[in-house]
């Protein structure tokens, strides 16, 4: 496509970047800036070097943050005794909407994958490794029900069983409020695998 | 379940065909490399997702153009319409398919949906050929009945590309610590396919027996028995097939870290025929290979006849032309009662006087890729 304004191509060229974005939606997306009030697309520019400037990673949890380190790891209120392991901080944000869990979290970066080059030294074990001490009363380990999740989660409680540690894992199976027959023959199977007496 | 109708365009040698089936068989006749079996590798795509040869779908693509599209209209046993549609595009390497108007972004969930059976020329290497032939062979059938077992072997083949990952890059290195949390989810999935493997073939022999008595009417018998890298005799259960897992990949470390890959786990199993216990591929004659090979097959439509939801339809291709006249004639007996047939043939001669041409029985004239003549008293 060639439009009548370089400066347009540009723009579009970089929204069709963002994951999820096609040509089309970023020329959508080009149009609409186009017809904001220029100050409001100063602050929306201004927004996106914020992030890139001011975000970093905490140095406790790996979470991603402002001020380090961050809020959850900083407040008197959460169980440091209790660490939640995830994989990516969108994970700790899914958690954090429960409004449940009172502990703390460790940001994995990602799960062992061999074929995308991803061993555990690429992953934040160390780090995790060196949070433990002797008042730690319990580790949940809350990775993805894949196959590279698993295995991380094999892992690490292979890893952390040693220090005598109680180590959890995320129950998984049938979400709540869907009917059983709308689950999934994996999901149902694994459901039943992980069954418990009530 | 029944195909009614079949639309291809530009798949192999078809520009544009369209077909309206009988309910019961449909013959395709005409010389060799018209494309009669490129009419069951259709029906083999909107079923299975893919073609019963190997090879990529970019060879389907008929010539000079740069994608295909098969479509059809299915009808269930309780009379339910499905339009299914597969589209290929070449440029992209991008299968699309769809029932009814939604798209079917993982195509592992067709399998089983539309259960077939097919019989070609290929398959005489289940039981000539090497054991990943008789793997496959029991993994289609079991994929088609059970959605957790195509879930396993997904998840089975994830960790063992892994696992082999970690190998090769070693070269030769000690990788032992990378390596020993994969070495377990690969005994933890690789158990669970054993011991499904084993539960399938114990039953599937029972089905082996009666399909060859009723293709070869003589006294002999067939076996069939699972051999996979560890002893299973005797009703094994997942820990214990586990637990023999360890101690095989605690025995197979040092070769393993020489030649690189994974030497141990179900992708090494084999399954053994026999007839009156001798191994079919030592003692076996021409003849008791095909025997073997059509009650393997009959055998699978009734398993699956009695596990899906769903009749399957049978493919067979260039079946007779190997048969004389009297088990020609005879398997064609035994495929009247079964399902929807589809059958490719050179020569119409079998069928002179065994079948009536009608609404529910239909031949088709193919040459060079077009429909020359359909005929069906309707």
């Amino acid at each position: 496509m060639i439009y009548t304004s370089q400066s347009l191509e540009q723009l579009v060229e970089e929204f069709s970047q963002l994951p999820g974005i096609g040509r089309k939606t970023a020329l959508r997306l080009a149009l609409y800036v186009l017809k904001m009030p220029r100050e409001e697309v100063v602050r929306f520019a201004e927004s996106l070097v914020r992030v890139k400037d001011n975000v970093r990673y905490c140095s406790v949890c790996w979470n991603i943050t402002e001020n380090d380190p961050c809020i959850i790891c900083s407040s008197p209120k959460r169980n440091a005794g209790v660490i939640c392991v995830v994989e990516e901080p969108t994970d700790v944000m899914a958690i954090e909407k429960t409004n449940e869990f009172r502990g703390r979290y460790h940001v994995m970066g990602g799960a062992l994958s061999p074929l995308d080059g991803i061993g555990p030294e690429d992953l934040k074990v160390k780090e995790l490794l060196v949070r433990i001490e002797p008042d730690t009363e319990e580790i949940i380990l809350a990775l993805n029900p894949t196959v590279e999740g698993e295995t991380t989660t094999l892992y690490l409680s292979r890893l952390l069983k040693p220090m005598g540690i109680k180590i959890t894992r995320i129950a998984r199976g049938v979400p709540i409020g869907s009917n059983l027959e709308f689950s999934d023959e994996a999901t149902l199977t694994r459901a039943l695998e992980g069954r418990i007496a009530v | 379940m029944k195909l009614l109708s079949l639309t291809l365009r530009q798949f192999r040698n078809h520009v544009s065909s369209g077909f309206a089936f009988g309910a019961a068989s449909n013959v395709l006749l005409g010389k060799n490399g018209q494309g009669k079996t490129n009419v069951l590798e259709a029906v083999s795509y909107l079923c299975l997702t893919k073609s019963f040869y190997a090879g990529a779908d970019a060879t389907a693509v008929h010539c000079g153009t740069s994608m295909f599209e098969v479509e059809g209209d299915f009808v269930s046993d309780v009379n339910v319409r499905h339009r299914v549609r597969i589209v290929y595009d070449e440029q992209m390497r991008q299968k699309h398919f769809f029932i009814n108007a939604s798209e079917i972004t993982k195509l592992s969930e067709v399998i089983g949906l539309f259960p077939i059976v097919v019989l070609s020329p290929e398959n005489n290497s289940i039981t000539f050929g090497s054991p990943s032939e008789r793997r496959k062979f029991a993994d289609l059938v079991m994929a088609q009945s059970s959605k957790a077992y195509v879930e396993d072997m997904m998840e089975y083949k994830r960790v063992l590309r892994q696992r082999n990952k970690i190998l090769s890059d070693a070269r030769g290195n000690d990788c032992s610590a990378v390596l020993a949390p994969w070495t377990e989810m690969l005994i933890r999935h690789g158990s669970a396919i054993i011991h499904r493997r084993n539960t399938f073939l114990n039953e599937f022999v029972t089905y082996v027996e009666k399909a060859y008595d009723a293709v070869a009417h003589n006294e002999e018998r067939p076996s069939l028995r699972y051999v996979p890298q560890i002893d299973v005799s005797g009703a094994m259960d997942r820990d214990a097939i586990a637990a023999a897992l360890h101690l095989l990949a605690d025995r197979k470390q040092a070769d393993e870290r020489r030649t690189g890959s994974t030497l141990f786990g179900p992708q090494r199993d084999d399954i053994a025929f026999s007839i009156d216990g001798l191994p079919l591929r030592e003692y076996a004659s021409q003849g008791q290979h095909k025997t073997y090979l059509i009650a393997l097959k009959i055998a699978e439509f009734w398993y699956l006849k009695e596990r899906c939801a769903e009749l399957p339809i049978i493919l067979f291709d260039d079946v007779f032309s190997e048969l004389d006249e009297t088990r020609s004639h005879q398997l064609l007996e035994m495929l009247a009662p079964m399902g929807q047939t589809f059958i490719t043939t050179t020569s119409e001669r079998i069928f002179q006087g065994v079948r009536q041409w009608d609404d529910e029985h239909r031949k088709f004239y193919i040459r060079s890729g077009t429909v020359v003549l359909q005929e069906d008293a309707a």
